[in-house]
């Protein structure tokens, strides 16, 4: 069975996304991908989706879309809140909409975007081995363009077992969502505003003063921050070596120092190579904070060995296997 | 990891450090150079015919090659080390105990007809201006030597070229174009280009190629990558336009 949406209002950015576009790096092809992974995935598992299916990420709010057929939805992230029969719908668990509804985004004033899965995923071609859309060259997603009023959103065939028994039980108790729900906050730490870091490879190319600066002042986020960076205002770095770094490859997370000394967290849609100076990178399990930043957020970063982040990393990745092996089992008898 | 590491790989000094939790750097020198391309190129090539469990993909640099890999698939397999960084360190210098690794590497020959004509190059003479030289002369030595793919960069299928004759050096725009129309070749201090998309970009503009660089419905979606050999060929507006229609 396929479901389907229409956009009613797509916000300020809506596009198709999901982990992103990694085998192409050599051509210069961007990683792009969900913004949040940890929101991205956490709204597939919703509703028994496999990680790498596509959803729909909302920037903020002001965002409507009308259900064409029922529906399974999930949406996590902290850019906006689910309405759907005048109701607050509770993010990371699995929602069942009529036909015929019309579900808005509502203002959620911590953070910046959610993802909407759709049980399936949702369909559209696979460019490069994704579905993620790059806006800069207008490849992926829905026709390589962000989403606009009056187009169809189909899901792919949710013939997942644990998709199929979700939909089978809330159809048959006549419910909504179920009571059961994912703990994101679990996942995320207590201060969303300090980021961990570990210091990178052109760290001693910056005074001391500078590096002390970087780990202990704040920074706001800057308006110019988009998929492809976040700009951040705040004291700005000294260099102590002057020398041209030769450009060679950035990836998503890479806090590069510009020109001017101002500081960029590279995002999804970063170039693949860069020429400016590193001072550290983003630990991975701390990025999908940075795509909940806003514009005048204020933020500290914090350091941590590579070791460190290696080991959070793994921690992560074993939280979110045992979150999917939990779903399963609350409707697959083993 | 913590930390660069220094290790020797065919033969040649390189540090190694990490970049993400996904990603290792190999540092081969900091000075471009023929030889140093060479040698990240036949790398290149051996690591992904010889690749680690957990291998996603490689970016060659002008002096570096980063490698990006799945931990979960790394730290599942059998290679040494206690941190997935560790292993994939540890993979890579054994990779690199073999020896003459310059004569492995293939290079790809691609010419590319670019038609100079003043509407699709509107710098060309700038960089004549520049040079002292007139546009034919301009046209004669970008077409008269070969160039070497040092890496592919900035946009889906930019190729950055070394190679150039000396007496084309420009340097770039102090205020980059807002749009430079796809296909259209471009000089920067002493490396040539060709722009797959269109896109804003601070490179003198001398020609247009009818060629598409970047493709998503190719098999390799770039028409080039690093250690490939290209040459120019100058073709009229009728041959750009055939070119074109096809």
């Amino acid at each position: 069975m396929s479901m389907e949406i229409s956009i009613i209002k797509p916000g300020l950015l809506a596009t198709i996304q999901d982990i992103g576009r990694y085998r192409y790096l050599s051509q210069a092809v961007p990683v792009s991908g969900a913004m949040d992974q940890l929101a991205h995935r956490l709204a597939n598992k919703a509703v028994g989706n496999a990680d790498e299916m596509a959803t729909i990420e909302f920037t903020y709010a002001d965002a409507a879309f009308k259900a064409e057929t029922d529906l399974l939805l999930a949406y996590s992230g902290d850019g906006a809140f689910l309405v759907y029969n005048d109701d607050l719908m509770p993010p990371e668990k699995p929602l069942f909409v009529r036909a015929g509804a019309i579900v808005k985004l509502v203002n959620n004033s911590i953070g910046l975007r959610i993802y909407l899965a759709i049980a399936g995923g949702w369909e559209v071609p696979d460019v490069m081995e994704s579905k993620s859309t790059y806006l800069t060259a207008g490849f992926g997603g829905f026709e390589g363009r962000p989403l606009r009023k009056g187009d169809v959103l189909s899901s792919g065939p949710a013939t997942g077992n644990v998709s199929v028994a979700i939909l089978d039980q809330l159809q048959k108790r006549g419910l909504t969502y179920p009571n059961w729900r994912i703990s994101r906050e679990s996942l995320l730490p207590e201060n969303r505003k300090t980021i961990r870091v570990v210091l990178a490879n052109e760290i001693n190319w910056f005074d001391a003063t500078s590096i002390i600066s970087f780990l202990t002042n704040p920074y706001t986020i800057d308006r110019r921050s988009n998929r492809m960076g976040c700009h951040l205002n705040g004291k700005t770095m000294v260099r102590k070596i002057k020398k041209e770094l030769l450009s060679t490859a950035v990836s998503p997370g890479v806090i590069q120092v510009t020109g001017s000394g101002d500081l960029v967290i590279l995002m999804a849609d970063c170039q693949t190579t860069g020429g400016y100076p590193r001072i550290a990178h983003v630990a991975a399990v701390d990025l999908p904070l940075c795509a909940q930043l806003k514009p005048g957020d204020e933020i500290r970063f914090s350091e941590i060995s590579g070791d460190e982040a290696e080991k959070l990393y793994l921690e992560r990745e074993h939280d979110l296997s045992l979150i999917t092996t939990a779903i399963s089992l609350k409707y697959i008898n083993v | 990891m913590t930390g660069e590491r220094a290790y020797f790989i065919a033969g040649y000094p390189v540090t190694i450090y990490g970049l993400s939790e996904q990603s290792v750097t190999v540092e081969f020198g900091t000075v471009i150079s023929e030889e140093l391309l060479g040698i990240i190129t036949a790398f290149n090539q051996f690591l992904l015919q010889n690749p680690f469990s957990g291998l996603i993909s490689t970016v060659p640099a002008y002096c570096t090659l980063t490698v990006f890999f799945d931990p979960l698939s790394v730290m599942a397999s059998e290679l040494d080390g206690e941190f997935c960084s560790d292993k994939v360190v540890h993979y890579l210098k054994e990779l690199g105990r073999t020896q003459n690794l310059a004569t492995t590497a293939a290079s790809n020959m691609v010419i590319i007809p670019v038609c100079y004509d003043d509407g699709f190059g509107p710098d060309i003479l700038t960089v004549a201006r520049t040079n002292q030289l007139s546009k034919a002369e301009v046209i004669e030595k970008h077409t008269s030597v070969q160039y070497t793919v040092y890496m592919i960069g900035f946009v889906p299928g930019f190729a950055y070229m070394g190679g150039m004759d000396a007496r084309l050096e420009t340097p770039r725009k102090e205020i980059p174009d807002a749009k430079i129309p796809a296909g259209s070749v471009g000089i920067a201090g002493m490396q040539t280009g060709i722009y797959p998309m269109e896109t804003p970009g601070g490179w003198q503009i001398i020609g247009r190629t009818p060629l598409k660089m970047f493709d998503v419905n190719r098999s390799a979606p770039s028409l080039l990558k690093g250690g490939d050999l290209v040459t120019f060929k100058s073709i009229g507006i009728d041959e750009f336009n055939t070119y074109a229609e096809q």
